[in-house]
């Protein structure tokens, strides 16, 4: 549950008063009335406090494990832990500078991309934030990113997830733009990869009997199967997160050298943003360019290099070339 | 082979059945439904695709049996007279049907949406379910 503005308001005058020295083991009903007058709550009952109080106890991430106790010899509330910090964290000047500045970039990525557990964590940081600095509350943002409507099937983030880090095989049912069939899938998941703001979830599919990917937009109802997980190989999982450009390989094709070269104007965008850490340009005196890398080629790569229209010419590997015509 | 307290995953091979569009693709079997999820592409024959609905006397037999496993709720499809209007000879529908409960025994059902079908009834006959086949769900 996201924490309410107003509860967490009422969290920090609770968490004042139990660290005050001065006048140790508040009672309910004082913690209560200071909340009021604090707060300005005209109608704030103890049993309110209560829940806070059982709330601030929870375990993260619901709660904050704040160790509240009540000691029955002095009939009032205190903290086990004396070093206790509410939100878990005590910050400095410059981390508060630092996550200031993030708390646009933050938001401006927003709950989009990332699943539900965390959206209500990163609300959760922004609440204690915006309560701890007002300022960040300015209407104008000064940041800007892409940020596309929630996409279907990114419901399904968190499953994924989820049975990527406990090795657990699902059930799914996926349909196939291209032949416009669906078909039931099992698949043992290994990775998670976004793309071009597209999800996919990569692993052996048992159907398959091969690594594949498949777009989370594409899939339906994945249940969880209490069956044995395959597990595939550290070095394919490796080459998958790190030796492609996009997600789906053209069939049968290992990491390879590719060669290509720019046209000048070409070359400024790649030197500007390289498409892969393999990338090396070497730069010819009249502005054009030969780019080399070290990659399995995929569909998006043939498809970037395609966008380029007559500014990129693929040199190597030879097969590379007509494949690429023939996508034309 | 009778199995209990368990909930089964069935995924459907492709059945000898006229009817393959909608296609069944899983069959679930819990103590408290029976999940079946079907997947259907608009055909080229009917202008912007068509429309698809399920009657609500919709029921799962097992053949031997004269039991009625009723429809108890239907997600992605509209009960009838409802139902959902495609925009084009393109458009796709993952749909499924829960009915009730059937007894965790091989045995081979059959869906029947009407006693006396024409080719636009969602009829299904001869799914086979062997328990041992079946997967175990995580709940």
């Amino acid at each position: 549950m996201p924490i309410n503005k107003n509860a967490f308001k009422r969290y920090k005058v609770i968490d004042m008063l139990l660290r005050n020295k001065m006048r140790r083991y508040p009672t309910l009903e004082e913690i209560t009335e200071i909340c009021k007058e604090k707060l300005d709550l005209e109608n704030l009952s103890t049993e309110t406090i209560k829940k806070d109080i059982e709330h601030m106890r929870e375990s993260q991430p619901s709660g904050f494990d704040a160790p509240i106790t009540y000691n029955k010899q002095k009939r009032g509330y205190e903290y086990l832990d004396p070093d206790f910090v509410l939100g878990g964290v005590s910050l400095n000047d410059s981390d508060v500078d630092a996550i200031k500045e993030s708390i646009d970039l933050i938001r401006s990525i927003g709950g989009t991309r990332v699943g539900e557990k965390f959206s209500n964590a990163m609300e959760k940081i922004l609440t204690t934030l915006l309560e701890e600095f007002p300022d960040g509350t300015k209407k104008h943002s000064f940041l800007q990113t892409m940020t596309p409507p929630k996409s279907r099937g990114f419901e399904y983030f968190d499953l994924f997830y989820n049975a990527c880090t406990t090795e657990t095989p699902i059930s799914f049912v996926h349909y196939n733009y291209k032949k416009r069939s669906f078909s039931a899938s099992t698949i043992h998941p290994f990775l998670i990869k976004e793309f071009e703001n597209k999800w996919y979830i990569i692993g052996y599919s048992e159907q398959h009997k091969e690594v594949r990917t498949f777009g989370m937009d594409r899939v339906f109802e994945p249940i969880r199967l209490k069956k044995k997980f395959i597990k595939v190989q550290k070095a394919i999982i490796e080459q998958e997160a790190n030796d492609y450009y996009g997600v789906f390989p053209i069939p049968n094709q290992k990491k390879q050298r590719i060669k290509i070269r720019l046209s000048d104007l070409a070359t400024n965008y790649f030197e500007a943003y390289p498409i892969h850490e393999s990338q090396k340009i070497q730069k010819e005196p009249d502005g054009y360019s030969i780019v080399t890398f070290q990659l399995v080629p995929t569909i998006e790569l043939t498809r970037l290099f395609l966008s380029h229209g007559h500014h990129v010419e693929i040199l190597e590997p030879f097969w590379l070339i007509e494949f690429t015509e023939n996508l034309k | 082979m009778a199995v209990k307290n368990r909930s089964l995953l069935f995924e459907v091979p492709n059945l000898d059945t006229p009817k393959q569009n909608p296609k069944i693709l899983r069959v679930l079997v819990t103590n408290e439904f029976t999940r079946i999820d079907f997947g259907y592409t608009t055909p080229w024959y009917y202008e912007k695709g068509g429309w698809i609905k399920i009657s609500s006397k919709t029921y799962l037999q097992i053949e031997g049996i004269t039991t009625k496993y009723c429809l108890k709720e239907a997600v992605g499809i509209p009960i009838a007279p409802k139902r959902t209007n495609f925009k084009s000879t393109k458009d796709w529908q993952f749909f499924s049907l829960y009915f009730e409960s059937i007894p965790q025994k091989d045995c081979i059902l059959n869906m029947i949406e009407a006693e006396k079908p024409t080719e636009n009834d969602f009829n299904y006959y001869g799914i086979v379910l062997k328990m041992e086949e079946g997967i175990e769900i995580l709940e």
